[in-house]
């Protein structure tokens, strides 16, 4: 027991290299977070496009962006996408900014998955909901603001937040472009000490101690939108 | 040229068509290759109650739904005050609807939201009323519909019967010119369709224009002031209920009432 207290204290403890997730926890949360957010941004707007297209065959060129869009995002690895955009678009960026292009990256490859969960959310709602609104003279948008939208994203919730925790552990190869995440944290203290079992179980502890309060903040919130509709 | 004296003027010639609210002319409806309605034409006057019946597949409720263009015609015109609906833009044929009322045979509540925003959300989102405005308006019809006491419920709590209620009420805050009913008492259980076709016999009486699809043969006996019915994407015969029960002229028609009125 003191035998695995010691290794504790020299893993972690020794130079301060806990400090290494800390710091890498919180970039790791601040690219999930921000990426998140361009992410359902960037996934209504697609998905908005998307099914006003299926529903009045409007914005054809609209919905063909989209669709290009999809395939490309959804066809490559997300590694690849980041180095890409990394190396090769952002390449004359000064590394400083390196967050920001994970989080852009991160947002633009999540905003793809989140697209397409949306749209099956809008598809789900009764067709008799769209005329509903429209006999009472709303117009699309109105309606679709109003009526569908909160509907969609109630039915969708729980995809969403699969997504979210999806994207929390995919961020984990940001250390591809040398960004300091958890994962990256915990591999810097490997390298430096030359254990693996303890830096490699803490990152992993974290990540499921994040995923574990997600959860429960979303089934939170999923029961005050429940509460609406109790039959 | 001699202006011949007895002729009406354009003024009054207008005058006298004006309580002419819908008209209808040559109406085709095709969904690819099936052709729905095969040309419908007939006239709603101000505050007449039409009721539409005919087997289904006839096309009645396609009818109905041209007729505030939630289906677009393939060809005909629909003339709303004299104004040809099927010439209007997007927001022409928003700005339409909010004059025409309708209520739907699965109810289409708005589901996430009360029953008091249910019915408030579209004069409210529309600019016609302010929020105060509209829940005094959403109250005196709540009253109406005698169901003042659900105002903060949900549509899920409600029966099926109380659902219909509150679509109407949804329906009139928009304060229409013309009421349509789409089969309103279908989806009913039969012990909440009274509730339902009472309600809409107040409406009637009250003076609203009304055009009601529906299979409850009583409340077109009792209500109708025409019935029309359709078979086959045509209208095949329309009279004052009274005489369109005890003396109908067309076979088809015969047929079917000596099946629905046993």
């Amino acid at each position: 027991m003191s035998d695995f207290i010691d290794k504790l204290k020299e893993t972690f403890v020794t130079d301060d290299r806990w400090l290494y997730l800390v710091k890498g926890l919180g970039n790791t949360l601040i690219i999930t977070f921000s990426a998140a957010l361009i992410g359902i941004v960037l996934g209504f707007l697609v998905a908005m496009i998307r099914s006003t297209h299926d529903k009045t065959g409007k914005l054809k060129v609209g919905n063909f962006i989209c669709r290009i869009y999809l395939t490309v995002i959804r066809g490559t690895p997300m590694v690849v996408q980041l180095m890409i955009m990394y190396f090769v678009i952002f390449a004359t960026l000064n590394s400083r900014y390196k967050i920001l292009v994970a989080i852009l990256s991160f947002g633009i490859n999540s905003g793809a998955y989140v697209a397409e969960i949306v749209r099956s959310g809008i598809m789900s709602i009764d067709n008799g909901q769209f005329e509903a609104g429209s006999s009472l003279g709303l117009s699309y948008s109105k309606t679709m603001l109003y009526i569908i939208l909160p509907q969609a994203f109630k039915n969708v919730l729980p995809a969403l937040a699969n997504e979210v925790i999806v994207l929390l552990k995919e961020t984990s190869v940001a250390g591809y472009i040398g960004m300091e995440d958890l994962t990256k944290g915990g591999d810097i203290i490997r390298a430096q000490t030359y254990q693996a079992f303890m830096p490699l179980l803490a990152v992993a502890a974290i990540y499921l101690i994040m995923v574990i309060i997600l959860t429960s903040l979303v089934g939170k919130l999923e029961r005050r939108l429940a509460k609406n509709e109790k039959r | 040229m001699k202006r011949d004296n007895n002729a009406p003027t354009r003024e009054e010639t207008e005058k006298a068509f004006t309580d002419e609210l819908i008209v209808v002319s040559d109406l085709h409806k095709s969904f690819g290759d099936l052709h729905i309605l095969k040309g419908i034409s007939t006239t709603v006057r101000q505050g007449e109650k039409v009721v539409i019946i005919g087997p289904s597949g006839s096309g009645k409720s396609t009818f109905l739904r041209c007729l505030n263009l939630l289906e677009r015609p393939t060809s005909g015109s629909i003339k709303l005050d004299g104004v040809d609906l099927l010439g209007f833009n997007e927001k022409g044929v928003n700005f339409m609807r909010q004059s025409m009322g309708m209520v739907f045979q699965h109810f289409n509540l708005f589901p996430h939201l009360t029953i008091r925003k249910n019915i408030t959300l579209a004069p409210v989102k529309l600019g016609i009323l302010s929020e105060e405005e509209a829940n005094s308006r959403a109250d005196d019809l709540l009253e109406k519909v005698g169901l003042y006491d659900k105002c903060d419920a949900y549509p899920g709590q409600l029966s099926g019967g109380q659902k219909q209620r509150i679509a109407i009420a949804r329906a009139l805050a928009m304060n229409p010119e013309v009421m349509l009913f789409d089969e309103p008492t279908s989806a009913l259980d039969p012990e909440m369709v009274g509730e339902v076709l009472e309600l809409m016999k107040q409406l009637a009486e009250a003076g609203m224009t009304m055009i009601v699809v529906t299979h409850e043969m009583g409340f077109a006996k009792e209500v109708a002031s025409r019935v029309m019915f359709m078979d086959d994407g045509q209208i095949l015969e329309e009279a004052p209920p009274d005489k369109f029960f005890s003396d109908p002229k067309n076979d088809r028609t015969k047929l079917f009432l000596s099946k629905v009125l046993v």
